[in-house]
């Protein structure tokens, strides 16, 4: 919670005969990140070597290419199928030597077959599209050609030609282009081609066809619908193999993608002739069991230790350690950057405050309904563990929006019969709730929401300043240390000191007034000079660290204003509702209800379809609305005040199986 | 009374007068958050092709990009919110 997960540095030493045994037990613990070997200027590492592979490394790899081929060409995607453990190592062994190459060739047939016949409609399209001008002329194609004494011209050109010498034209203006065929003696070529430059001529090339034009285009086209049906059928093949060898390819690809990490592991590992050593990172809690299960796989002829930590030089890789309930967050935060190793990670603060701001700016019952359903009805679409994350982040958004929906009476715009807001109203018509008389009439407050905006962003500020010193604390050294944690503390004081030097001057609802301080000169008040004395102080210790740093401070303000879009955004969005609501029931249901006739059954459908366009575009907007403006908060107002990231990844050798057992 | 005279010398009623000022303040709102739209679109232009750039080259910087592009809204987040000023105080 709040901070990545407990490494420890891991080093590995051992025979060489007993790397095959090590790596197996490395990749099935699936725990240890590598620290790759690099040859030059490792420290410690003279007269090292990289590694060379495992046998039976090329033969898995080649093997994986294939599958990969058969897999790409029947379009199988290991994240859309459910995982299922079905197949054992042995079965698969066999499996793969059995069916592998008769499953490969004729997967390979049919691709080569389908890219044929595709090369072949593309040839005949051609054809058509050559012998297509040629329909208007009722001359046989094979008339064209062949002529010594006679030149033929045949293409288009801008307008009608007049030729003086005698010759055959014909002519059919078509609307953007007129097409014109002319045969004249050769002896003429040079003034008929004079006249047809006249008429921005463009040739066209007369095809090597014989026969009418219209029977030759029939030809070509009964040949590409053939065509067609054969890359139709040679499709339903190929999805005949994804159904029949989907399970089998995926289960494949896993084991010999496993084979293949396997035995190529050596080459990120440091050998000499007869040892090796592989360094890599472990979780803290999980060293023992590591380590007792290497020494028992190697009967004890191996040596493992934890090495110090240099927070100077290594990059330690950062793994998640956060309570079930954030977890799908993390796919936020890695948007942004994964945390350092150092760092605090801001997941669980974000996990609970992100919904808190998209129930606040969306807020409607009904809307938060339909969302609801949306994040569980996608599930079925999202296999990968990114996807049904996000749908957690939006289900958990949902329920905010709910129960913020409830809070501010709002269901699709409309306030909720019989409950009054229990929070600031944000019904835009103060009249409309009068006339239902249910809801107590009350105009949107937007003092009072403007304010308690203004609030949260006070606090989160805040909270993101306290954080920041917490993170300079624990990362810098010496008298940076002491200057940065300063700073921090100066921007704080800063924005509460400007704070109370309001608060002093002005009585703003929902604020502590300190107008009813004692004065002491004209108008300013102990507040103010307290206030007063917080910013000039604020500011000396921002600029002892960072001259340049004070030429920001105006962002205190426009950072603090910036949460005014919880409440912006949320009106603009209920501002939408509202509208859609009032035209379609407005103006389409309700008048037509009162006189009802046969036309009006149109009407009131057409009311009917505004309203569901409307909504669904409502809830579109306000999908993007909540989310993409929370997040912005905590990524631009939050996050820049504590939140560095640049983590590496922890990227543990092994995999998790879906489709094999180990 | 005497408002409502002074009011009918100058050809308007009362309600005139609110009506106006009300449409007044419609339209004030309208500019503002009109116009600090236009400023951002303007911001988000650059920002956001080169985003867009940065990020075909080099995933990893999503987060970033997508925090630079948004990074104008304030401008018309500050029009949204003088709007509402204008409307509802």
């Amino acid at each position: 919670m709040l901070a990545p997960k407990r490494m420890s540095r891991l080093l590995i030493a051992a025979s060489r005969d007993q790397m095959a045994p090590v790596v197996a037990e490395l990749y099935r613990h699936n725990l240890f990140h590598i620290e790759e070997f690099v040859e030059a200027g490792a420290e410690g590492y003279e007269g090292f070597k990289i590694g060379t592979p495992l046998s039976g490394a090329s033969e898995a790899s080649v093997d994986l290419v294939k599958i990969r081929a058969i897999e790409n060409s029947a379009s199988i995607q290991g994240d859309d199928i459910d995982s299922a453990k079905t197949c054992t190592r042995v079965e698969l062994q066999s499996r793969i030597e059995r069916e592998l190459p008769v499953l490969e060739k004729e997967v390979e047939d049919l691709t080569i077959r389908r890219s044929k016949l595709e090369t072949r409609v593309k040839e005949n399209e051609q054809k058509i599209a050559e012998i297509t001008p040629f329909l208007t002329v009722p001359v046989d194609l094979d008339l064209y050609r062949g002529y010594s004494g006679f030149g033929v011209f045949a293409g288009y050109v801008a307008h009608e030609v007049t030729l003086s010498v005698p010759c055959e034209m014909s002519y059919s203006p078509g609307k953007e282009k007129n097409f014109i065929v002319i045969v004249a003696p050769v002896g003429q070529r040079n003034e008929v081609e004079r006249a047809l430059q006249d008429a921005a001529f463009q040739s066209v090339q007369i095809p090597e066809e014989s026969g009418a034009p219209q029977v030759r285009i029939d030809y070509y086209s009964a040949d590409i619908s053939a065509m067609k049906s054969e890359i139709a059928e040679i499709h339903q093949k190929l999805d005949d193999v994804r159904m029949k060898h989907s399970g089998f390819l995926v289960a494949c690809e896993e084991y010999l993608r496993a084979e293949v990490e396997q035995t190529e592991a050596p080459l990120r590992f440091a050998t000499t002739k007869q040892t090796f050593v592989a360094e890599g990172w472990v979780p803290t809690e999980n060293v023992d069991a590591v380590t007792d299960a290497l020494v028992k796989v190697t009967n004890g002829k191996i040596y493992v230790t934890v090495l110090p930590i240099d927070f100077e030089h290594d990059n330690v890789p950062v793994e998640y350690n956060n309570p079930s309930f954030s977890k799908p967050t993390q796919v936020l935060i890695d948007v942004f950057n994964r945390p350092r190793y150092t760092e605090i990670d801001p997941t669980l603060m974000v996990s609970i405050v992100f919904p808190i701001f998209f129930g606040l700016i969306l807020g409607d019952v009904g809307y938060g309904l339909i969302l609801l359903v949306m994040a569980f009805g996608l599930r079925k679409f999202f296999k990968g563990d990114e996807g049904r994350h996000l749908l957690d982040v939006l289900r958990n958004a949902s329920i905010s929006t709910i129960i913020f929906g409830l809070l501010y009476s709002e269901f699709l715009g409309f306030p909720i019969p019989g409950l009054k807001p229990i929070m600031f109203s944000r019904h835009l018509m103060a009249e409309a709730a009068e006339e239902g008389g249910a809801v107590a009439g009350h105009g949107p407050m937007i003092p009072e929401l403007m304010v308690l905006s203004i609030w949260i962003g006070i606090l989160h500020i805040s909270l993101g300043r306290i954080l920041g010193m917490i993170n300079h604390a624990r990362q810098d050294h010496g008298e940076h240390r002491t200057k940065a944690v300063m700073a921090n503390f100066g921007w704080l004081a800063v924005m509460w000191g400007i704070l109370i030097a309001i608060w002093s001057i002005a009585a703003l609802p929902l604020m502590p007034n300190l107008t009813g301080l004692p004065k002491i000169i004209s108008v300013v008040n102990v507040g103010g000079i307290i206030g007063a004395v917080l910013i000039v102080a604020g500011i000396v210790f921002i600029a002892r660290d960072s001259l340049l740093e004070v030429v920001e401070i105006p962002t205190i303000i426009s950072h603090v204003l910036s949460y005014a879009r919880i409440v912006a955004v949320g009106l603009s969005s209920v501002a939408i509702a509202m509208v859609v609501n009032f035209i379609a029931i407005g103006m389409f249901i309700e008048p037509q209800l009162k006189n009802f006739t046969i036309f009006s059954i149109f009407i009131i459908i057409a009311g009917l379809v505004i309203f569901l366009l409307g909504h669904a575009l409502n809830t579109a907007l306000g999908i993007l609305g909540g989310g993409l403006h929370s997040i912005r908060l905590h990524y631009v107002e939050f996050f820049t005040k504590f939140y560095k990231g640049g983590g590496v990844k922890y990227i543990p050798f092994g995999m998790k199986r879906r489709f094999t057992e180990d | 009374m005497a408002a409502e005279l002074v009011a009918a010398v100058g050809g308007m009623t009362v309600e005139q007068i609110n009506a106006s000022q009300m449409g007044m303040k419609a339209l004030g709102a309208g500019i503002a958050v009109g116009l600090t739209g236009i400023g951002t679109g303007i911001a988000e232009m650059g920002i956001g092709s080169a985003a867009v750039g940065a990020v075909a080259e080099n995933k990893d910087m999503f987060g970033l990009a997508l925090l630079f592009t948004v990074i104008p809204e304030t401008i018309v987040i500050f029009g949204l919110v003088v709007g509402l000023l204008v409307l509802f105080l």
